[in-house]
């Protein structure tokens, strides 16, 4: 805008602003992950110094890998968040396309059907998934969570890619139809190339509730050789609660898997909401 | 009520200068059409006017008071824009009234500069809808509305109606023709559309790379130009470009619009490679080795066969000569 | 067409695998809990009692004590994120979206970090800091002259629910942030640049113009904060325990569907409790989302641009 002199005053207060919110939300994660790099006296003499040459000690961390099994916890994670990743995207990809493709008697009915898991949410049903896991002999065991996981994030995978699916050229399937492909190959070859933006943002949406949820490892899964690392940090927390270079330490490896894959997404994921996906 | 001088205006984004050094006065009440092709600077130009842009130097001004450091609403202008721009979650009615409203006018004046703005568009039975129960033309007409009810000194248009259909250019040009004479305002119109630039403007100012070719009324334009662009621009279909030291002439190239060039003659031959029949006219379209693709326009309907040798002649005086550079020679 | 028309089985196949996952795993326990909330375990097993289950949780007075404070804490732990947590994340939407703001992308990647921590650090992390015994936050009182402020808010009845919910709203502020960034985006400028012409600038704009336009997401984000409250357990089943203290100062409804389910210390758990404690629950989320989309969102306008 014209008025240069205003618009810095403003620009000023703006930065100002934002950097002081920055700093209430990085500050936390800052102060325990210098932290657990000290030893245990520097911890409380100065919490604020960053670790020097005297302060230095990674006992925090030898505690925590003699003691609890994370890079376990950190793999049954990984494969209850991908493999749950992976259900959500195809599943709700397919029908998705068919609420968004074909008219059919009850269409609309089954698009309310699906809905409505946005709204209300999975874990009131827990009484009967953990006596129904009983029943079927799933509990303390991965598939288990794969399994509530992809129930739980289906709903908003197919509401937010059959808006996006709506999009997508409708003389580009027609002209797949007149060269004579499937409707299964019209799905796999044509559309999902396309909404490849819309299943990045449904990646990030899905996985951060999966990998950070704590309810139901804790109700269908808590056994030592299926814990995730939500639940595994919890739980060593709970018992080393008074060692506290054992807690920093365990806290910041709970910590900085997710930002080094949250700073390399971030571009992705902001782009992804940007896009217009969650209005 | 509305003058507009610019002087050694320029516009740069980074290193990039966009405006270079544009000089221009545009008198009260004229109706000037800034054209030429994308890119060419013309709307970014509108921009500055309007207070959008910073100025990076020179100056602008209105009525003879320098404006560059005026905000937007403190220039007395109004701007009509290419999407229209209306507020989605205001009725007509409102979209036209916000900025009286906003500048603290009565409610009772509010009442009557949009009535009567709604009666000269034709909008009154449209007050209370929304921007979204609108058809295009209906909205265009709204956004110009709503620069009508604040009594602009300035009326902005930039490319106003590239969003609509061709009768409704047409119906919507003659419209802000007739707007123009009966609010007597100053205009500036921004166009990439020679036509809407020969048909509304009192004065064109011809714009490319940021520098201005040429100003001048569309006919001088037309009879008179500066140089091969301008000479090329305007006017449709466009002007042939001869190859002068072929035809024995000591300029560099010869341009002659199609309607000047007339069959029978023996200078110039060609063959005809396509013919276009569009009732009122012809267009024949010849290939010729000396000159290249030469374009000749016919009155009426004409018969001619594609590969028919055809020999063409031109009156001198109807020609225009240029120096190697495409700078007129007079 | 004469003939009608086959049956189209690849719609089937494309609906099939999330129809029957979503039915299996979700609807159906769903259900499974509503009708599990209308038996109890009696002589012989499981006897079907109708609605008693409900009348024991809000008459007899040791359970609707629990139920009625649980739901208290609930509701304000929902209006402390209204109050706090989207009017900042508008706010700070708006700043971001400020024309040729340097640095917003790191802005923004910056304060969505918090969101995608789980409530496991989040919880753990606030506790360390609010410590008395660690004196991060009364050493940084102290820096300000303020130390007599300080008091341990995680452990008294009176702040601890509020100092939760605050640590919560910290936590999420994020997400109101984005889906508001997302929406003042998607205002084309040309409407900016009119209001400007109109001389509606500053404040004003965002009064008149823009917050009118992205009252749909406001609304979108009010019912995601209230189910997400309505159903919240982690955070404080991390930082105060099963038992929500001090004296169940911060029990919510999810901690105390939990207790109840699974029991806690001397009381054993209750599946048939648990089950109509669930369905209390989902009574009240269907009640706020009706509520929203009957009463609010019919009113809230989506523009198109």
């Amino acid at each position: 805008m014209s008025q240069a002199r205003h618009s810095t005053a403003r620009s000023l207060a703006a930065h100002a602003v934002l950097i002081l919110y920055t700093a209430i939300a990085l500050f936390p994660v800052f102060v325990v992950v210098i932290n657990s790099f000290k030893n245990r006296r520097a911890i409380f003499a100065d919490p604020l110094a960053v670790p020097g040459p005297e302060s230095f000690d990674l006992v925090g961390y030898r505690t925590v890998l003699a003691q609890g099994d994370f890079v376990l916890y950190f793999q049954n994670s990984l494969i209850v968040t991908v493999a749950s990743l992976f259900f959500v995207l195809l599943f709700g990809a397919m029908a998705a396309f068919a609420l968004s493709e074909y008219r059919f008697r009850g269409n609309m009915l089954m698009g309310l059907y699906l809905a409505l898991g946005i709204m209300i949410p999975i874990r009131l049903g827990t009484v009967a998934i953990l006596q129904m896991m009983v029943a079927s002999g799933l509990v303390n065991t991965l598939t288990a969570l794969v399994l509530v996981y992809t129930a739980q994030g289906l709903p908003l995978a197919v509401f937010i890619l059959s808006e996006f699916m709506r999009g997508v050229s409708d003389d580009l399937k027609n002209a797949g139809r007149i060269d004579g492909l499937s409707e299964y190959t019209i799905f796999f070859r044509l559309v999902l190339p396309l909404v490849r933006p819309a299943m990045a943002t449904v990646a990030v949406f899905t996985m951060i509730p999966i990998w950070n949820d704590l309810w139901f490892p804790l109700i269908l899964a808590p056994s030592e050789a299926t814990k995730t690392v939500t639940l595994g940090s919890q739980v060593f927390i709970g018992q080393f609660v008074t060692n506290w270079n054992a807690v920093l330490a365990a806290l910041s490896l709970a910590i900085l898997p997710v930002l080094v894959l949250y700073l390399i997404f971030s571009r992705q994921l902001i782009r992804g909401i940007t896009a217009g996906a969650v209005k | 009520m509305g003058a507009l001088t610019l002087t050694q205006v320029t516009k740069s984004f980074g290193a990039t200068q966009v405006i270079k050094g544009v000089d221009l006065a545009v008198e009260d009440g004229e109706f000037c059409v800034f054209v030429g092709p994308s890119g060419c600077g013309k709307s970014t130009l509108l921009r500055m006017i309007a207070g959008l842009e910073d100025v990076t130097s020179g100056d602008v001004a209105i009525d003879g008071a320098r404006v560059n450091d005026l905000a937007p609403a403190r220039r007395e202008i109004a701007m009509v824009f290419q999407s229209y721009a209306l507020y989605p979650h205001l009725t007509v009615r409102d979209n036209m009234g916000l900025a009286l409203k906003q500048a603290g006018t009565p409610r009772a004046q509010i009442e009557a500069a949009t009535g009567k703005a709604a009666e000269m568009l034709a909008l009154d039975h449209l007050l209370e809808r929304r921007p979204a129960e609108l058809s295009g033309g209906q909205r265009q007409r709204v956004a110009i509305g709503r620069a009508i009810v604040r009594r602009p000194k300035l009326f902005l248009f930039d490319e106003p109606l590239s969003n609509l259909d061709a009768a409704l250019r047409v119906q919507t040009r003659i419209e802000i023709a007739r707007l123009h004479r009966e609010l007597g305002a100053t205009m500036i119109y921004v166009t990439h559309d020679q036509v809407e630039a020969m048909t509304l403007a009192d004065k064109i100012v011809v714009l490319r790379g940021g520098v201005v070719e040429q100003v001048g009324r569309p006919m001088d334009l037309y009879n008179d130009p500066d140089n091969t662009f301008v000479a090329g621009f305007i006017g449709s279909p466009q002007m042939n470009f001869l190859d002068a030291g072929k035809l024995g002439l000591n300029s560099d190239r010869l341009g002659i619009r199609p309607e000047h060039l007339t069959p029978g003659g023996g200078q110039i031959s060609g063959r005809v490679s396509h013919v276009e029949k569009l009732g009122g006219e012809t267009l024949v379209y010849l290939s010729s080795e000396d000159h290249g693709l030469l374009t000749v326009r016919l009155f009426g309907e004409r018969d001619y066969a594609v590969d028919e040798v055809v020999g063409l002649g031109f009156e001198p005086n109807r020609a225009f000569h240029f120096d190697a550079q495409g700078r007129r020679l007079r | 067409m004469a003939q009608r028309k086959a049956f189209r089985w690849h719609i089937a196949v494309f609906l099939a695998p999330a129809v029957l996952v979503y039915t299996a795993i979700m609807i159906v326990p769903l259900f499974g809990t509503l009708n599990l909330s209308l038996f109890n375990t009696g002589e012989g097993g499981r006897v079907f009692v109708g609605l008693r289950n409900f009348a024991t949780l809000f008459g007899d007075p040791r359970w609707s004590a629990s139920f009625w404070n649980a739901l208290g804490n609930n509701a304000w732990f929902f209006l402390v994120h209204m109050l706090v947590q989207n009017p900042v994340g508008v706010a700070l939407a708006a700043l971001l979206s400020s024309p040729r703001l340097r640095g917003a992308a790191f802005y923004r990647t910056a304060i969505f970090i918090p969101t995608i921590l789980s409530f496991v650090i989040v919880g753990f992390v606030w506790k360390l800091i609010l410590s008395p015994i660690w004196g991060i936050a009364p050493g940084m009182l102290d820096a300000v002259g303020l130390k007599s402020l300080f008091a341990p808010w995680l452990g008294r009845e009176g702040t601890a629910l509020t100092t939760l919910a605050l640590i919560s709203v910290w936590q999420f502020v994020g997400i109101p942030m984005m889906l508001i960034y997302a929406a003042l985006l998607s205002i084309p400028d040309e409407v900016i640049e009119a209001a400007e012409m109109d001389g509606v600038t500053g404040w004003s704009q965002f009064w008149k113009i823009k917050l009118p336009l992205i009252l749909p997401s406001i609304g979108i984000i009010s019912i995601l904060t209230f189910v997400g409250n309505f159903n919240a357990f982690d955070l404080i089943y991390v930082t105060q325990g099963a038992l929500a203290g001090p004296n169940f100062s911060t029990d919510i409804l999810g901690t105390f569907l939990y207790r109840t389910f699974f029991g806690f210390q001397l009381q054993i758990g209750d599946p048939h409790m648990g089950a109509t404690i669930a369905t209390a629950m989902f009574g009240i989320i269907l009640l706020g989302v009706g509520f929203y989309l009957f009463a609010i969102q019919r009113r809230l306008r989506r523009y198109q641009f």
